[in-house]
């Protein structure tokens, strides 16, 4: 057995987690350091000067990158609540329409459905800013033959986001899907059979068994889908550039602007430990909101 | 409860037929709105330049004709731009292969010290959205004069914590038996990693590495970022920003769309042919994690 003690723990763990200490823990915890700092993004680390709080009390200030960021913030919370709000339940009703079994296509739906999840981003905002074109695009083409008045979508502050929104989870939807299906094959026959020996009927069956089976499955549904959610870039960047009037202004977008494009590295850090903490936070409050309803039950 | 339900175990016939007609209603439906703008971006690239910009829209083109294929290459270098995609995206996926298979083998066979701890910590990283270490990973990467070069896009990608994730699940299945066997043999143990072991777990490799090459060939922040206005070395995704903001306004929606068509092609087919293992390793990583 002392040849088994002897074995290369650190030669097998060495090539991932030193990748991943230097390219993703190291530039973390270079990001807290960042947001304490007055720091240009073109110049060393040497460079940066320490401010103590004075990046995060600009954040909240008046100026107009305070505002901004405050505005991207918002958004990224409205964009991020619409999101999960709206991919949960549509993702276990597809599931339920995948997994079933008294009709054919569910597989079918699958397929189709899981595809626009390895199309890239960058091409479905293109295609679907040509699908939202007021005049040109089909969108509101078909709206017109159902008798609604066109719609803005892109072009208007109050539509632009939710525009977004909807490319999102046209894109992310199928992968949601299957996630509720496997949850669904974990649910055990005997006890839909025991319900239906209960008297229960359909709905109840799905009240009483399916959703509360899904719950370890939804909720990590949701962590995946926040994460997802603050990430929008691409039809940002491409399309909307945060206009028409800040309306679709993000943070992965905005902290970008700062932190890349206008250099301001330290500014564009406290930013994104601002992102950071507010996920914790949201995660931490997913998981004590589901752990609440498993006592309740 | 209504008493009539109990004990009706006969479905009703006619009523189970509409609840099936129901039932297969919706699934067209929701297949045809799911696959309807990849439709539209396939008829949109085989339009004229006035049919594609046309108003009401036209659906379909008169003559289908494959020009905006041809005036692509005119305006990106797109076969270069495949290249480097391919390069991006091969190059990565290797890497986390290997990574992911050593690190995956050592959480799942090894005992030591800290073991659950650093599983736990690089599973954290999973949820670290690219923005958060976006800043002061463009000034690392020019220190190492990666910079503005494939390498500086390619090398903070070459390990992550899906990987290891997926790999330790797998492995943890392996029989130890099978690797005792190997190491009576005299076997080293990086020689079981990749020879006893990836054989016995060939689905859930396959998986990973279709998941790390179509995540690789589709992102776009971080090329964006390390290679600022070097075009050549532009992967696809990044081209066809480029087409875009080309000659904006005029009429160039086919010319756009057969652009995206094309870089939307590889990951597809890739996807249609494999899809039984993307979906059964989404399902284990959903479920058990």
């Amino acid at each position: 057995m002392t040849r088994a003690q002897k074995k290369p723990v650190w030669m097998m763990l060495t090539p991932a987690v030193g990748l991943i200490g230097v390219f993703v823990v190291v530039p973390m915890l270079l990001t807290i350091w960042l947001s304490f700092q007055h720091w240009s993004t073109q110049t060393g680390f040497e460079t940066a000067k320490f401010i103590g709080l004075r990046n995060f009390e600009d954040l909240f200030s008046r100026i107009s990158v305070g505002r901004d960021f405050r505005g991207a913030y918002f958004n990224t919370a409205v964009y991020t609540g619409i999101s999960v709000v709206v991919i949960l339940p549509l993702s276990v009703l597809l599931g339920l329409l995948v997994y079933q079994r008294r009709a054919p296509g569910g597989t079918f739906l699958r397929t189709v459905l899981f595809s626009t999840y390895m199309v890239p981003m960058i091409a479905v905002a293109l295609v679907w800013s040509k699908l939202y074109s007021p005049t040109e695009g089909p969108i509101n083409q078909i709206l017109s033959w159902v008798g609604i008045s066109p719609l803005t979508w892109l072009s208007a502050p109050d539509t632009a986001l939710i525009s977004i929104v909807i490319l999102n989870i046209w894109q992310q939807i199928g992968y949601f899907t299957v996630l509720a299906v496997a949850g669904l094959t974990q649910i055990p026959q005997t006890l839909y059979e025991a319900a239906r020996v209960d008297g229960a009927n359909p709905l109840e069956e799905f009240f009483g068994v399916t959703l509360p089976l899904l719950r370890r499955t939804l909720l990590f549904s949701a962590v995946i889908a926040v994460i997802n959610a603050v990430q929008v870039f691409e039809p940002v960047v491409l399309i909307t550039q945060g206009g028409p009037a800040g309306s679709t202004n993000v943070l992965t977008y905005f902290i970008r602007r700062v932190g890349i494009e206008r250099a301001q590295g330290g500014l564009g850090s406290a930013m994104a430990v601002m992102l950071m903490l507010s996920l914790i936070v949201v995660i931490v409050a997913i998981f004590a909101f589901a752990r609440e309803r498993k006592e309740d039950a | 409860m209504s008493l009539s339900s109990r004990g009706t175990t006969v479905v009703n016939p006619s009523r189970g037929g509409i609840f099936r007609s129901v039932l297969v209603l919706l699934i067209v439906f929701a297949a045809i709105v799911a696959a309807f703008p990849l439709i539209w971006m396939l008829l949109s690239s085989l339009k004229t330049p006035t049919e594609s910009m046309q108003t009401p829209p036209v659906w379909f083109p008169a003559t289908p004709s494959l020009d905006a294929y041809r005036d692509v290459a005119a305006v990106i270098d797109a076969s270069r731009s495949f290249w480097n995609s391919t390069v991006i995206a091969t190059t990565t996926t290797i890497g986390i292969l290997v990574t992911s298979l050593m690190a995956g083998y050592a959480f799942a066979k090894y005992r030591f010290k800290g073991r659950d701890l650093l599983f736990a910590a690089m599973i954290a990283t999973m949820f670290l959205p690219p923005i958060v270490t976006l800043i002061p990973l463009y000034r690392m990467v020019s220190y190492l004069h990666f910079d503005g070069s494939l390498l500086g896009v390619i090398a903070p990608n070459l390990a992550n914590a899906f990987g290891i994730f997926l790999m330790r699940q797998f492995i943890a299945g392996v029989p130890d038996d099978l690797i005792d066997a190997a190491r009576v043999d005299g076997a080293s143990e990086l020689r079981i990693v990749f020879t006893v072991v990836a054989p016995a777990i060939v689905p859930a490799i396959a998986a990973l590495a279709l998941f790390a090459f179509v995540y690789q060939w589709n992102t776009y922040l971080w090329p964006l970022t390390v290679l600022q206005g070097n075009t050549s070395d532009f992967p696809i995704v990044l081209s066809l920003g480029r087409l875009l903001s080309y000659n904006r306004g005029a009429m160039n929606t086919n010319l756009v769309m057969a652009g995206a068509t094309l870089a939307v092609l590889p990951p597809l087919v890739l996807f249609v042919f494999l899809q039984k293992f993307f979906v059964d390793s989404i399902v284990s990583a959903g479920v058990k994690g």
